[in-house]
């Protein structure tokens, strides 16, 4: 019975958290900023879009292509691929091949000054970058035509240092890609809210990311990031620490997840667990209670058949359904309103994943594996038998288990 | 190099996904030339009578209605990813045995070509109407499957003249006999679900054009395959 309470006080804490978070993405996306695209063209900087690109993202043909139809006076797209034999070099061929009177340029040149393999695609891209200002974009999020407009005019404020987008997970047709949707709108950007709106703090993620040349130089470039995992979360604070605004745009930016599996939805999520854990520290447990339906099932492993358990647990999880569907509908994610129903799955797995990083350090990030320190530091992961041994007995797992799927 | 895939199968008969979506996914990923080629499958026995039931084949009634939809989605593709989209079918001779089955790519089909008819009668059909003809995964495939079609390949002295090409690879699968014997070859991934994406490919160094592409898989020249992965 103790520990029924506990949870209980556990699960009432997350659920109130739970409303927070609502409020705050409501209130983040009901108010858009004055200064949002209210300016005049003649106003407008012009933009550099660093476009990395690794492998083929779901639907990468239109997002690249979302970025060629900008209603924006001046903009460059450098689309950057360390490699020719990169499929998605491929892509940004037809894309540029579409688009002839668009400026686009493709940046192919291999870079390993850093371990983190999306700052090395950046910096040939930087290097070819004409303009003062710099929107990094990931290659898996598809925009509208206002966007730029829409993020640049917080740049005409001096004061602001850089503009970051909200993100909706769009398009799943795999169990793993609703999951990712599910989470990336409820958890993911009920965070980003909450963390803007209550306590201040620059949380930027990478996937949209508008800044100054000058302000970047200051603190210290790419190379300042290239052995982080969390560079978008790094850039974001020392741009903080600059004395300028990290400014979170109101507009809605989609990330697309069509066809993933389940085991990238775990892959992904344990890295970004280990990522929040080496940057928050203590702050990580509170993520813990957070999730209250986790919480909430906990006396049901104890006490299976206790009626009042079974009450809690179902209690939490209606609202947790209830909330993710309106933060849904808020922002325009366009989910299948059933699917909402495999919430509590969802946050049930999440909750056993908040115990990998506490447990390992090792990341496997685009195949290439490391080793996470404080900040997000990466090393190389160490050669001695058991890290070598572990991907070995992985590896001849995924082969048993493809073959038998096939 | 042209990214080609000529054995893509559509909600029109076993694939998991309808053929807007199946030629976006391709479209999406930057293939230059496709060829849809959904199961046509004999009804004299009673896997293609099951086939039939469950409309996991084009029959002669939907055949028309499955071609103009495929020409309509080519003027999308071309328009949209500048990628070329050829109908076709794919004649599924399906019996108890593998080697009496046998499964051929009728690429750039015009009209409705019955699978119950006779190999030679398939074969000259397809050749009046100007398609191409491709042996479907001709050998033993891996353990995994048991949809082995080894009729054409064991009868390949009689059948051979009329195969314009033969998969030297389908999805996972490589068929080295296929290069031993010096036949014209392509490799194709068989499409039946999304990451089915991931598998053996053609490239083709050739205008994009169907007849070009037709011509240059005859005479086996500028074919190269690639095992296309992420």
């Amino acid at each position: 019975m103790v520990l029924f309470w506990i949870c209980a006080a556990a699960a009432s804490i997350g659920v109130i958290g739970y409303f927070l978070q609502m409020i705050a993405v409501r209130s983040v996306t009901a108010h858009p900023s004055p200064a949002e695209g209210k300016r005049a063209s003649g106003d407008l900087l012009p933009v550099s879009i660093l476009k990395p690109l690794k492998g083929l993202d779901d639907g990468l043909f239109d997002n690249l292509e979302s970025f060629c139809t900008l209603d924006y006076p001046m903009y460059e797209i450098i689309f950057a691929l360390q490699n020719r034999n990169d499929p998605a070099c491929r892509v940004a061929e037809k894309i540029k091949e579409k688009y002839p009177l668009s400026d686009i340029s493709i940046v192919v040149e291999y870079c390993n000054e850093g371990l983190n393999p999306k700052v090395n695609n950046l910096i040939p891209a930087y290097k070819r970058a004409k303009y003062e200002l710099l929107l990094i974009s990931d290659s898996n999020v598809r925009v509208e035509k206002d966007y730029l407009k829409a993020v640049a005019t917080h740049m005409g404020d001096l004061s602001v240092g850089l503009v970051s987008n909200m993100i909706k997970g769009v398009g799943g047709r795999s169990v793993g890609a609703v999951l990712e949707n599910l989470h990336l709108n409820s958890f993911i950007v009920g965070s980003v809210c909450f963390l803007d709106k209550y306590i201040g703090l620059p949380c930027v993620i990478g996937k949209s990311m508008l800044l100054r040349r000058s302000d970047l130089a200051e603190i210290g470039g790419f190379a300042a990031v290239k052995d982080v995992l969390a560079e978008d979360y790094i850039i974001g604070e020392r741009i903080h620490e600059l004395g300028k605004k990290v400014v979170l745009s109101s507009h809605v930016i989609r990330n697309v997840n069509e066809y993933w599996g389940v085991e990238k939805f775990v892959n992904r999520h344990t890295r970004w667990g280990k990522l929040r854990w080496h940057i928050g520290g203590v702050k990580y447990f509170s993520e813990l209670i957070s999730n209250a339906v986790f919480i909430a099932g906990l006396p049901l492993v104890f006490s299976a058949t206790a009626r009042i358990s079974l009450f809690l647990a179902a209690a939490v999880c209606s609202v947790k359904i209830a909330r993710d569907f309106y933060i849904g509908r808020r922002l325009g994610a366009g989910m299948n309103p059933l699917l909402y129903l495999i919430v509590p799955l969802k946050d049930v797995l999440i909750g056993f994943i908040w115990f990998v990083p506490l447990l390992s350090k090792r990341v496997v990030w685009r195949g290439n594996n490391y080793v996470i320190g404080k900040d997000s530091q990466l090393f190389p992961c160490p050669t001695h038998s058991s890290h070598r041994l572990r991907p070995g007995i992985i590896s001849a797992i995924r082969t048993r288990l493809a073959l038998s799927r096939s | 190099m042209l990214l080609c895939d000529f054995h893509i199968h559509t909600t029109y008969s076993d694939g998991s996904v309808e053929l807007r979506r199946a030629i976006d996914i391709f479209g999406q990923a930057g293939f230059d030339v496709i060829a849809i080629t959904d199961h046509v499958v004999n009804g004299d026995n009673s896997f293609g009578k099951i086939a039939h039931r469950f409309r996991y084949s084009v029959a002669s009634n939907n055949f028309y209605r499955y071609v103009e939809h495929i020409m309509e989605e080519a003027e999308r593709a071309m328009k949209k990813y500048d990628m070329l989209v050829i109908p076709g079918v794919e004649i599924s001779k399906n019996h108890l045995t593998a080697e009496k089955s046998a499964h051929m790519l009728i690429i750039d089909i015009r009209d409705f070509i019955p699978a119950c008819w006779s190999y030679e009668e398939i074969f000259l059909e397809a050749r009046k109407q100007g398609a191409l003809t491709v042996a479907c995964h001709p050998h033993y495939m891996s353990p995994k499957t048991d949809r082995d079609t080894l009729f054409l390949w064991n009868n390949r002295d009689r059948y051979a003249r009329y195969i314009d090409a033969w998969e030297i690879a389908n999805r996972d699968d490589v068929f080295n006999v296929i290069s031993l014997k010096k036949y014209p070859h392509i490799a194709n991934s068989d499409f039946h679900k999304p990451r089915h994406l991931y598998s053996w490919k053609t490239l083709l160094n050739c205008e994009k054009d169907t007849a070009t592409i037709k011509e240059c898989i005859k005479h086996n020249k500028g074919v190269a395959i690639t095992l296309f992965r992420n």
